[in-house]
């Protein structure tokens, strides 16, 4: 008689789990433990000197971006999903086009048409013949002014997204509620829908912040000293790891202050919903200056924020044919889609790893473990940045002195400086990407199934690669896609981390276009941006899937 | 011995216990039933026997081989049980034959096959074999699920609530159907249920369970309903009629008669529970003929075969208290009129109410011990 006691494979999601959870939380932690250890006199010299502007400065930059995406994202998100105007299904998705842009691919955009020697300049000093600067007044792009209506324009659709949907999911009934009970279609708006949507909006706010935050293009390119510009200057200019690590770490604070905001707006989002009845929006029927005002409305952050940008670089790509078509490019594009694959076939496989270990494994560990393993999408790539760099530095050490001891010769450093280090760098970035979308796609699978295929005498694995694969294959590869184009448009941490010599798309984008060559880089931007509206389709088409009273036919449940 | 045993299991998920020391003996080629109300903890037995859960205590043994206990823990998929879901959890993604024999992987492919047609076969689902689960209406669903946890040919099949989903004109059909395959592989079968008419309907054996998984009674269907031996297990099947009364000269008095009272001293407070269909009616005007009650008939309700008559007892002592009445559909008295209760003892449960003493000399049972089957090397 034989018996199979397996506790050994039930252990490899426990362990496996725990270990990736420490692999990737080991560059926050480091940065952590460097900014809160007592270093040299750094600290208090960046106090006395560059601390109060950088935190000015962020602050003043998220204010500017977090009320712009709010008026932009809410407005548009109202209109197209209560009221009927021209245009509006198509500005449903198109609105979201702009997530496709990398804040500071635009940013060379106006930069260039709205410099003094740019078109719009040149064409207003021709018409009203002005002859010099102090002849006229004209907004300074490369300004903390700019660079919130850069990130503005290809952040608002955080909000939208978000805020569509909860104005989609409001009861129909509290909103004729309240019309009956005698309020206007605005005063509505103002007392019942925004309130209800008010958690969504804080999560799409929240989002975008942190994308703000993480932005290292657009501040660089206009010297807008944020904290992240900081991290970079210290690190880059001074050779100081412990005062970029400190700036890092006060860097964090930030952000910990808006994933509270946005787990508390997550947590009150639970109650909101007092009846179940959800009919499709009657829409209220714009008449007169209103239509064309809400189309106009929404036409705006469409144009500025993509359709403009797209066609001055295609323009240019045209323009600059030879210089853009350098072969350079096309070995940039190639390192940028093999990095960005081989990430996003990693970051899934460890998703679906951990995301079916939690499935598995109900214990709190692995649970906690697995929530650390989101925590990289929140923090800004300058701070994972210098976090992979300084762990990865301590593991080669690490190995480096150990081989010298054992064996008597040195190795080295391993993996700093190497795609490996990149890769890493991505992973523990993106991973909540996927794994996020992963174990909501699990959640779905009632746990009868998994019951049902153990009984039928299947293991876990044997599980997951017959029943739960073949069930979520949509998603994850949804999931991978996404992770994909984010490692497209990376640029912050590919700057510190890449190999000396090594371009991706990004940093190539980043290096031409801050020598004012956007022509030779006008290509290579299009192509972020043409990956970049990979995922906008995919949202596009959810978004068309979820509009109420479309109905959900033949879906296997 | 052949088939399931459970002894001495408790488990509690945090500080909610749900089993309490509790022991079964399911043997192979019966239909064992349990039936409890939820909360009592019959699915976790399920999940326990099944290896879904981790056993916290005691000992689960299939076929002489401990698959669970306080150490150990055979996996599900090495255990040789059947499982049959509520929901049935067909996969969606797989054809009803590729569903079918999806248990059935390490034999070779037409063997399978050729097995999972047999099996589709005896549940008539045959014609079926290429439709997906989404295609298939909810008694379909439950055969082709029953097709699919008997495939493999398990030691032990577990059914939760197996009829639960279904409409009730679907139920009944379903249900003889289900027991004929069961009977024909003679799998031992444990089905939980918080359905008695269900459970009386399939089971050879039918086990109440009380809170925490304690066995209140267990028993072939007709002892318990005709012997049961506590009270809850007596109120099981709908609404009693209830007396109080002593114990006088080894029989307890109510006003529809007379029953004796074996095994309960005199003077020991009881209360007496009646059937509805143990109190029996004669329209004779009240006139009292030997034994009974007068009763004045407040409503009735036909409801097919049966015809519930509501009736309030007339005399003086027991002035006001209405009874509940199940009588055959021919017999309907009309409203207000004054006619008689009697009492078919036979349908009448005495319960001591002595704190101290024994409930009618039946107390809550946990079945004996199994002997102590060889631990498997």
């Amino acid at each position: 008689m034989t018996r199979k006691f397996s506790w050994s494979w039930f252990n490899v999601w426990s362990v496996g789990t725990v270990l990736i959870a420490a692999a990737v939380a080991a560059p926050i932690l480091s940065v952590l433990y460097i900014a809160l250890t007592p270093g040299d006199q750094i600290w208090s010299h960046l106090a006395s000197t560059v601390l109060p502007l950088y935190i000015s400065t962020t602050l003043q930059l998220m204010i500017g971006v977090g009320i712009g995406t709010l008026i932009i994202g809410v407005g548009t998100a109202w209109l197209v999903s209560t009221c009927r105007f021209p245009g509006r299904l198509i500005f449903e998705w198109a609105l979201l086009l702009p997530m496709a842009m990398p804040a500071y691919v635009i940013a060379y955009v106006y930069t260039d048409i709205l410099e003094y020697a740019g078109p719009v300049q040149g064409l207003l000093r021709d018409l009203f013949g002005w002859q010099t600067k102090r002849d006229y007044w004209f907004p300074e792009i490369r300004s903390l002014g700019g660079a919130i209506s850069m990130m503005t324009l290809v952040l608002y659709p955080y909000v939208y997204l978000l805020a569509r949907a909860a104005f989609l999911e409001q009861s129909v009934c509290v909103l004729e509620a309240s019309r009956v009970l005698g309020r206007g279609p605005w005063r509505s708006f103002f007392s019942v829908a925004l309130p209800l949507a008010r958690p969504a909006i804080v999560i799409g706010v929240s989002l975008a912040l942190m994308e703000t935050l993480n932005d290292f293009g657009t501040v660089d390119f206009f010297a807008v000293s944020t904290f992240t510009l900081g991290i970079y200057d210290v690190w880059l200019n001074m050779n100081n790891v412990a005062g970029a690590a400190q700036l890092a770490g006060l860097l964090m604070f930030f952000v910990v202050v808006l994933v509270l905001a946005e787990r508390f707006a997550r947590r009150k989002q639970r109650f909101h919903h007092t009846t179940s009845k959800i009919k499709a929006m009657p829409g209220y029927e714009l008449k007169g200056w209103a239509r064309h005002l809400s189309t106009i409305g929404c036409a705006l952050p469409v144009l500025f924020g993509f359709i403009l940008p797209a066609a001055v670089l295609g323009g240019y790509a045209v323009i600059h044919f030879e210089a853009a078509t350098d072969t350079q490019v096309f070995r940039f594009a190639a390192n940028s889609v093999l990095l960005s694959a081989l990430t996003a076939v990693i970051a899934l496989a460890i998703g679906i790893f951990i995301a079916y270990g939690v499935r598995l494994r109900n214990e709190r560990i692995v649970k906690v473990m697995a929530r650390f393993v989101s925590l990289g999408y929140a923090v800004p790539g300058s701070v994972l940045a210098v976090g992979v760099l300084v762990s990865l530095g301590a593991l080669d050490n690490g190995i480096d002195g150990f081989m010298r001891d054992t064996f008597g010769f040195s190795t080295g450093l391993l993996f700093s400086g190497t795609i490996a280090a990149v890769t890493f760098g991505y992973l523990v970035r993106f991973l909540a990407l996927s794994f996020g979308s992963v174990e909501a796609s699990l959640a779905k699978i009632t746990p009868s199934m998994d019951g049902a295929a153990r009984s039928l005498g299947h293991g876990p694995f044997r599980t997951l690669r017959r029943v739960h694969i073949p069930l979520i294959r949509g998603s994850a590869l949804t999931a991978a896609m996404l992770v994909f184009v984010e490692c497209m448009k990376e640029l912050p941490m590919t700057v510190i981390l890449r190999p000396f010599n090594f371009h991706t798309l990004a940093t190539y984008v980043h290096q031409y276009a801050s020598d004012e060559q956007l022509g030779e880089a006008s290509l290579a931007a299009l192509g972020i941006a043409g990956f970049g509206v990979l995922p906008v389709i995919v949202l596009s088409y959810a978004i068309t899937r979820s509009r109420p009273g479309y109905a959900e036919k033949g879906q296997p449940s | 011995m052949k088939g399931l045993h459970v002894v001495g299991v408790s488990h509690a998920y945090g500080d909610n216990r749900v089993l309490d020391n509790a022991s079964l003996m399911i043997p192979a080629g019966e239909v064992v039933c349990l039936l409890g109300p939820s909360g009592s903890g019959k699915t976790t037995l399920l999940r326990l026997a099944a290896g879904l859960e981790r056993l916290q205590k005691g000992r689960i043994v299939i076929d002489e081989k401990v698959v669970a206990d306080e150490d150990h823990h055979v996996p599900p998929e090495h255990r040789g049980i059947g499982l049959m879901f509520q929901d049935y959890a067909l996969f969606p993604h797989l054809n009803v034959l590729d569903n079918v024999s999806f248990g059935l992987f390490g034999q070779a492919q037409n063997q399978a096959r050729r097995r999972a047609m047999d099996m589709l076969d005896q549940v008539g689902m045959a014609h079926h074999a290429e439709n997906h689960p989404h295609m298939l209406s909810g008694g379909q669903q439950q055969r082709v699920a029953l097709a699919r946890a008997l495939a493999p040919e398990p030691k032990v099949l577990l059914l939760d609530e197996p009829f639960s989903g279904l409409d009730t004109n679907l139920r009944g059909e379903i249900r003889e159907e289900t027991l004929a395959v069961l009977k024909a592989s003679g799998v031992a079968t444990v089905m939980v249920t918080h359905d008695p008419e269900e459970a009386m309907f399939m089971a050879d054996r039918i086990k109440i369970l009380g809170h925490n998984g304690t066995i209140l009674q267990s028993g072939r269907p007709h002892e318990i309903y005709y012997h049961p031996r506590h009270e809850f297990v007596a109120k099981l099947f709908g609404m009693m009629n209830r007396f109080e009364s002593v114990v006088e000269n080894g029989h307890v008095e109510i006003p529809l008669g007379r029953i004796a009272a074996k095994s309960l001293d005199d003077g020991c407070p009881v209360e007496v529970l009646v059937r509805p269909e143990g109190v029996t009616l004669k329209s004779d005007g009240g006139e009292r003929s030997g034994a009974g009650a007068p009763v004045d008939v407040t409503s009735t309700h036909l409801l097919g075969h049966d015809n519930i008559v509501r009736v309030r007892l007339g005399g003086d002592e027991d002035n006001g208290k209405e009874l509940y009445v199940r009588v055959h559909h021919a017999f309907e008295p009309e409203l207000s009129k004054r006619i008689t209760a009697g009492l078919d003892p036979d349908y009448a449960f005495i319960f001591s109410l002595d704190e101290n003493g024994e409930e009618s000399g039946q107390k809550t049972l946990n079945e004996a011990q199994p002997t102590r089957p060889k631990a498997a090397e």
